[in-house]
């Protein structure tokens, strides 16, 4: 048989152990670093560019200067509401005027009618023709008049990047050149339009630009990016980033339990060959010399190899990505994935597999005489855990920076790599001894029990360390898909109703009723400036936080209410009591960490023109990804009633309501809607990638695992075909034996399962409660998955083990 | 020193192990002396210490009373590695369980000591040495794939490679039928006539013992 015979050269072992720890450093940065810039343009594309600065008036030319020295692109346009007549009636539309640039971020989409089909448009319209709104469909082909001058509808808009979250009415867009808009001679002193310029370019010059910018901000400049224009985007990507980095973290765990456990397989079995040459009289110098050069050789090999890998699965990834987004991954061009991954390979060979062999050359030359006990010394006991803690910490160092989430993830690894040995010791030892066996079979059981404490246990241990960092990525990655179909069901508002004048918030509820729109509760929304702490004028503070920037510079959502909104909790202090009429207001707990509230602090609050003051009386998480209206501020009824404010409603619109909703516009013609479906499927978009590109390293982890496993099915291969003769000198029945063996391994496998569950379900459950602040859900799934699992691939290695041993000839044993 | 003139010398040696229990007398008062170029054997029945009394001899293991010279060298002030370093290049082995490398070819296994020891021209000699032991066609065949007979010439062929001083075998028929245990009694004593190497040989074989120089028979840890 093939197999028997197939004493896999133990260096192999190790060999693809190490490709795939540099293959998956080399991917993972590779990857990483590419769909980190795919999560930032599509979440970019929601502005139309990486950052926005919008005002009243005309901008300084100075920005648009400054922001090409810092190389970035600059965009403008001018949007405003007015009028075209249509058969000389007169209709409402939103007409933005852009220049060439225009989008930094994203990509038009057109068409040649309703029916027509789409596609990406290369430019913009050009001077003298207009892009229409579905709504004005009609147009198409046509000529009208806005202004004084007169444009042709040339095709219909069917996709703007960043009117998705943007606010529109139902008034339809008419997308012209920013050349013409001067002709037509709409602008003019007064007339209410917005200017807006957008700039895009790399990371750390955007961030360079934004502190200059931020200074030399006019009064009524607003910049707007993803940081606080879309709370829900940025959440949505600092969590797949955070996943990402636990997924990475946790697959290399195993691929360098592959390492360390193939090097002391290696290591054993270099044992005879190292008392051997001690004899004849070599060194343990020369022979450490030559150990160096072998892993050296390895390193060299492994790491081209790995790179070479690592390198090639970009291609896949970048295929099924594109062939569900239909657009490219950005390229990275940098050398530092590889500089790193071969710097993790040479880490994790010096970390995991040197004090392996330099404890093999230790092993007394009296050994090729006689199986001596090498005497255990703690001292290399040490050698070896602590240049491998070292190692992996170095390694995470040099991936994670200062992950918090990636330190955590490893000390709870690190944790369960001390308690398994012994815990898998005490749990073969429960198996042996709890059940009656025979004479015969308990010697060879209590043999094994021996075998198990010379090395089986560590291949265990190590199998069982995989077994829970894979069921750990599955547990949270289940967790956080999960959170985000909980928040997001199938009935989740698609629309919030803005600017409802406070006489009108009862008759739009009862509109929303009588024809059957599913809708919240009005809530009131008054947009708050804080400009004063405890006294003192907020200009006159010095946060720590860079981020309490925007909230002193700007505005923000504040409501009343009775009861604690959805998904939000109190973290601090009480709830108001909202029947008395003592001043109160509750603060969003990022809000109160960046500007540094506690409870009981003072907060001046300008609303309009109006003043208020209250003390801080409770501290709340916000679900911002829940998407339905949350505020920064929320106060008791009494404390807003003077205030000036507007109703804020969210509704689930479904095609069938569109009419309703029209007629519902024409009566209330202030309110205002803002279409939020984009924003969600983007963040699910985001989600789903993520997914994706982390199958991906599933498969380096499965690669691994069954490195574990070959390496399980090796070790003690020698003792047990000894104590099978050994048996069978007892004249025990082989297929007893047979039986007996397969079923420990089966039963070890339940064990192992059961136990990298309950690890991987309490790792899963502190890393979802304090890194992605997400609801735990036990689930009996993973200890079932788990158990199964472990179970079936030990009892295959069971198998395979057992009909080597058991099937080797009575005469090879007796030659060894 | 009288040492100085012989390859081994044993001055009233013992050997004690700590045993659960207590203290076992290993090897009693042993006092031989071996000369260069001489053929001992040492028989004894399993059990009476021969291999100790080997390990001893070539400084794989410490006494734990007495002087042990190997080529003038007093063993007994060494430590493992010193020990090494005596017989570095000028000591060489045959096992009972041939100790080869499994995984590499004839050529490879015999090869492996003189690389490591740092001699140039490793292959030539290490073909010579298997043409010695009549494997000129094995060369490149893995060792596992090697009757026990041809192992063991190659374990004999490392041995000789080294061209050694002396040569410490343990039992190296122990694990052949008679015949091949014969043919390779016979090709150790060719090649040591040949060499002129010094030969501790341990049996518990008698036909072996009349090859020798001279027999040294043990019991109990004692010599008789
Ligand atoms: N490290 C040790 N611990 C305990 N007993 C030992 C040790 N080494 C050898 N012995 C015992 O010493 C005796 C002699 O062993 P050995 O030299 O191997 O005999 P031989 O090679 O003649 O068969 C045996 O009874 C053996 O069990
Ligand atoms: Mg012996």
């Amino acid at each position: 048989m093939k197999l028997r015979r197939a004493t896999i050269h133990s260096y192999w072992l190790m060999f693809v152990a190490t490709v795939i720890t540099v293959a998956i450093v080399t991917s993972s940065q590779l990857i990483t670093d590419r769909i980190g810039l795919l999560l930032d343009r599509q979440a970019s594309e929601l502005l139309a560019a990486d950052m926005v600065v919008i005002s009243g008036r005309e901008f300084d030319a100075e920005y648009r200067e400054v922001a090409k020295q810092h190389g970035l692109r600059v965009s403008s346009s001018v949007s405003m509401r007015t009028a075209i007549f249509i058969d000389d009636n007169p209709r409402l539309v939103e007409l933005k005027a852009v220049d060439n640039a225009y989008p930094l971020r994203g990509r038009l989409e057109r068409a040649l009618g309703v029916t027509g089909e789409r596609t990406y448009a290369s430019g913009i319209p050009a001077s003298g023709e207009v892009w229409v709104g579905s709504k004005l469909a009609e147009l198409v082909g046509q000529s009208f008049s806005l202004g004084e001058a007169s444009f042709d509808a040339r095709w219909l808009l069917t996709f703007e990047p960043d009117r998705g979250g943007a606010i529109f009415n139902l008034a339809p867009r008419v997308l012209m050149n920013l050349e013409d808009l001067p002709a037509t001679g709409l602008v003019v002193p007064g007339s209410r339009v917005r200017h807006r310029m957008m700039f895009a370019g790399e990371l750390s010059d955007i961030n360079r630009f934004k502190i200059w910018l931020t200074i030399n901000l006019k009064a009524g400049e607003e910049i707007q990016d993803l940081e606080n224009a879309r709370p829900e985007m940025r959440r949505a990507l600092e969590r797949t980033r955070k996943f990402f980095a636990l997924a990475i973290v946790l697959t290399l765990v195993i691929a360098m339990a592959a390492i360390a456990i193939t090097a002391r397989y290696t290591a054993n079995r270099e044992a005879p060959k190292v008392a051997m040459l001690r004899a004849f009289g070599i060194s343990q110098r020369s022979l450490f010399r030559y150990y160096l050069r072998q892993l050296g050789g390895l390193w060299v090999a492994a790491t081209i190899a790995g790179i070479a890998l690592g390198w090639v699965t970009q291609f896949p990834l970048q295929w099924a990505l594109d062939g569900w987004f239909g657009k490219s991954l950005p390229q990275v061009y940098s050398l530092k994935p590889f500089l790193s991954a071969t710097l993790v390979g040479f880490l994790a060979l010096a970390g995991f597999s040197l004090p392996y062999l330099v404890n093999a050359t230790a092993t007394p030359p009296m050994q090729v005489l006689r199986t001596a006990v090498n005497r255990r010394s703690w001292l290399r006991g040490l050698l070896i855990s602590g240049s491998a803690i070292v190692a992996v910490f170095v390694v995470l160092v040099l991936l994670m920076q200062s992950s918090m989430l990636a330190v955590a993830t490893l000390a709870l690894v690190l944790v369960c790599a001390f308690v398994l040995p012994l815990v898998l010791g005490w749990m073969i030892r429960l198996l042996l001894f709890s059940s009656q066996r025979r004479f015969w079979l308990r010697q060879y059981l209590l043999s094994r029990l021996q075998a198990v404490s010379r090395g089986a246990i560590y291949v265990m241990s190590g199998f069982s360390l995989v077994l829970i960092a894979i069921l750990l990525i599955a547990v949270v990655k289940d967790e956080l898909l999960g959170s985000w179909h909980e928040q997001l069901p199938q009935d989740i508002p698609n629309y919030f109703l803005i600017n409802i004048r406070s006489d009108d918030i009862d008759a739009v509820g009862a509109y929303m009723q009588q024809h059957r729109i599913e809708s919240s509760k009005p809530y009131a929304l008054a947009r708050a400036r804080l400009t004063q702490i405890n006294s003192v004028d907020i200009g006159a503070i010095d946060f720590v936080d860079p981020r309490a920037e925007h909230l002193v510079k700007h505005t923000f959502n504040m409501t009343h209410a009775r009861e604690l909104p959805d998904d939000n909790e109190i973290v601090a202090g009480e709830w108001l009591d909202a029947d008395s009429p003592r001043a109160q207001v509750s603060v969003e707990q990022g809000m109160a960490e960046r500007l540094e509230l506690e409870i009981g602090d003072q907060l001046t609050l300008t609303v309009g023109s109006k003043t208020l003051r209250a003390p801080v009386t409770s501290i709340r998480s916000v679900l911002w990804e829940n998407f339905k209206p949350n505020f920064y501020l929320i106060t008791n009824p009494e404390l807003l009633a003077d205030m000036p404010q507007t109703g804020l409603m969210s509704a689930y619109i479904e095609d069938r309501s569109r009419l309703d909703l029209k007629r519902l516009l024409k009566r209330f013609p202030s309110i205002t809607l803002l279409d939020i479906s984009e924003i969600m499927a983007r963040v699910r978009a985001i989600v789903d990638k993520a997914s994706v590109a982390l199958q991906f390293f599933f498969i380096f982890a499965l690669v691994s695992a069954m490195i574990v496993l070959l390496a399980a099915i090796q070790t003690g291969r020698q003792e047990r075909e000894i104590e099978s003769s050994l048996l069978r000198a007892l004249s025990a029945h082989t297929s007893q034996l047979y039986r007996v063996h397969v079923l420990e391994f089966t039963l070890m496998g339940g064990l192992i399962g059961f136990f990298s569950a309950s690890f991987a379900t309490l790792a899963g459950w502190v890393i979802s409660v304090y890194f992605f602040n997400i609801e735990f859900h036990f689930s009996l799934a993973v200890w079932a998955y788990g158990m199964l699992s472990s179970c079936l691939v030990l009892t295959i290695a069971g198998t395979l083990v057992s009909r080597r041993v058991y099937n080797v000839s009575p005469m090879k044993i007796l030659r060894s | 020193m009288a040492e100085d003139n012989l390859c081994i010398a044993l001055n009233q040696v013992g050997k004690f192990v700590d045993t659960p229990d207590g203290k076992l007398d290993i090897l009693n008062n042993i006092s031989l002396d071996v000369k260069y170029q001489e053929a001992v054997v040492i028989k004894g029945a399993s059990g009476s210490g021969k291999t100790t009394l080997l390990g001893l001899m070539a400084g794989l293991d410490q006494a734990s009373s007495g002087d042990v010279f190997l080529f003038g060298e007093n063993l007994a002030r060494r430590n493992e590695e010193q020990r090494a370093s005596v017989r570095a290049g000028r000591v060489g082995f045959v096992f009972q369980s041939f100790h080869l490398v499994q995984g590499a070819n004839a050529l490879q296994n015999v090869m492996l000591p003189l690389e490591l020891s740092g001699i140039d021209n490793a292959p030539q000699l290490a073909i010579e040495s298997l043409r010695q032991v009549g494997l000129e066609k094995k060369v490149n065949t893995l060792v596992e794939h090697l009757s026990g007979g041809e192992q063991q010439r190659v374990a004999i062929a490392r041995a000789f490679a080294i061209k050694p001083q002396v040569l410490f075998a343990d039992e190296p028929t122990g694990n052949l039928d008679a015949g091949t245990g014969r043919q390779i009694a016979d090709l150790m004593f060719h090649l040591r006539d040949q060499s002129g190497t010094t030969l501790v040989l341990v049996t518990h074989e008698s036909e072996l013992l009349e090859r020798g120089d001279r027999q040294i028979l043990i019991e109990s840890g004692r010599l008789l």
